[in-house]
């Protein structure tokens, strides 16, 4: 618990002096949500498009920082001192994962502000009914990428390879994600969304456990 | 004396086993596809292609299974021969999961009117086909490193468990495919028992079909990795010739190459 503990909070201090990740992660979202704007001419009001470009902004920037949250770490052999300390492995993924998950929501809640405002929307109790649809598809991003972006880590041509393993595995997360984004954003109480939050339920887990369990393999050396 | 090539893989002898089994059953089911098996009342000649679509259908998700179960193995036992399994089961595949995407197109487009639609099981079919796509863009990437084997087993495992996942969300998404083999209200769509037999000997033709192309390609990996090890070998043996007794090194390096 305590190596956790210690690398959770050398990634936020880090991020904290030099704000890297979640500067990027803003910017980023900012942008996507300004392209889709102009991409799909919105008509005010329409939360069927602004659920969708929450989401695309999310997937996007969330690769982003996730791709330099890792990179960092294998730069000059850091994951090398990090795996040669006592340190669970499970811990080690367990931190990247609650850092990573961090980032997220803070780029989430700007993009929630951006969507409001670029789609013209309300401020209201629906957007407060976002808030546990958008953590957890923050939580389930999160621990899929931190895993596949190990896998990225090392190989050297491999600046692409994120975004080709990610997306298809976190499509089933995408469907639900959407459809209650756009349910809690038409005003629906959550029950009539609630089968699209146990999906995603199901898939945090599923993301989760795999993460875990398999996070050993993908960084140790032969 | 043994085959050494042999040694570590299925022999030559069954893959040409297979091989004639995949011909005379291949050969079976195309006569009962196209001139034993009654044509569709609603549908037509159209419907034929069928019998070919759905078999593809269940290779391309059997092979998945195997690329996950090979993987796990790999990652449990750590033997190579797992590995080359995982990669020959992905890449035979990939092209059933083509097919059946082709295949199924050719369908929709007279029956349905489009090429293609955002069904949930078409959907399914895709993102399996996109799942194949980064498992072997990875192997391809990753090809120089040695962990490569362990990387690509990480993200089968992880890819095969969601595709139940994958499969429940699409559905509740939206569907509108035929549900020819069981419907909810337990009828199928195959009235005349000579369309169901046509349908299990094309499922027998094309599941051999694969296995015959998997143990070809399972073949063919294994003997890259004897070479690619014996290469090494050789190559250390040398290396240490040259340091140890550098004359007697020379004379058995000129012996080889004459």
């Amino acid at each position: 618990m305590s190596s956790f503990a210690t690398i959770l909070h050398k990634d936020l201090r880090l991020e904290l002096r030099g704000g890297q990740s979640t500067i990027t992660l803003n910017i980023l979202s900012l942008l996507i949500l300004t392209v889709l704007t102009f991409a799909l001419d919105a008509p005010s009001r329409s939360s069927l498009l602004a659920a969708g470009a929450l989401w695309v902004a999310m997937i996007f920037a969330g690769l982003a920082g996730a791709t330099q949250a890792m990179v960092s770490e294998w730069e000059n052999e850091c994951i090398r001192c990090l795996l040669l300390s006592p340190a669970d492995r499970g811990a080690i993924y367990a931190a990247k994962l609650v850092a990573s998950f961090i980032f997220m929501t803070v780029a989430q809640i700007t993009s929630l502000f951006l969507m409001v405002f670029f789609f013209d929307l309300n401020f209201d109790m629906r957007i407060v009914r976002l808030a546990p649809v958008l953590m957890m598809g923050a939580m389930g991003f999160a621990s899929l990428t931190t895993l596949l972006a190990a896998i990225q880590a090392q190989i050297k041509t491999g600046e692409l390879l994120l975004p080709l393993l990610t997306v298809p595995v976190f499509i089933p997360a995408l469907i639900s994600g959407v459809k209650a984004t756009q349910a809690a954003l038409a005003g629906l109480p959550f029950a009539g969304f609630a089968q699209w939050l146990k999906i995603l339920g199901a898939c945090d887990l599923l993301f989760l456990a795999g993460g875990y369990l398999l996070f050993e393999q993908v960084v140790s050396e032969d | 004396m043994k085959n050494r090539a042999g040694q570590n893989s299925i022999g030559p002898n069954w893959a040409s086993w297979f091989g004639l089994l995949t011909v005379l059953l291949v050969s079976w089911a195309l006569f009962m596809v196209f001139v034993y098996v009654p044509t569709e009342a609603e549908q037509g000649i159209v419907q034929r292609i069928f019998y070919f679509h759905v078999p593809c259908a269940w290779v391309a998700f059997a092979a998945f299974g195997l690329v996950a179960i090979a993987g796990f193995f790999y990652l449990r036992f750590g033997q190579k021969i797992w590995d080359d399994l995982a990669r020959a089961a992905a890449e035979t595949g990939m092209l059933f999961c083509s097919l059946v995407l082709i295949t199924g197109s050719l369908w929709a487009r007279p029956i349905w009117g489009t090429w293609w639609t955002w069904d949930s099981r078409l959907t399914t079919t895709l993102v399996l086909w996109l799942l194949y796509a980064a498992y072997l863009m990875l192997r391809a990437m990753a090809e120089e490193l040695p962990q490569v084997g362990r990387l690509a087993a990480v993200v089968g495992i992880v890819a095969a468990a969601d595709i139940p996942v994958i499969v429940i969300s699409v559905r509740l998404w939206r569907t509108i495919h035929p549900a020819v083999i069981i419907t909810r209200q337990g009828r199928h769509g195959l009235e005349d028992p000579r369309m169901i037999a046509t349908l299990l000997v094309a499922f027998a033709a094309v599941t051999v079909l694969w296995i015959w192309l998997l143990m070809l390609r399972f073949s063919i990996l294994r003997t890259a990795r004897r070479l690619t090890e014996l290469g090494g070998g050789l190559a250390e043996l040398r290396a240490r010739l040259s340091e140890q007794e550098p004359k007697r090194g020379r004379q058995i390096l000129d012996l080889q190459s004459r």
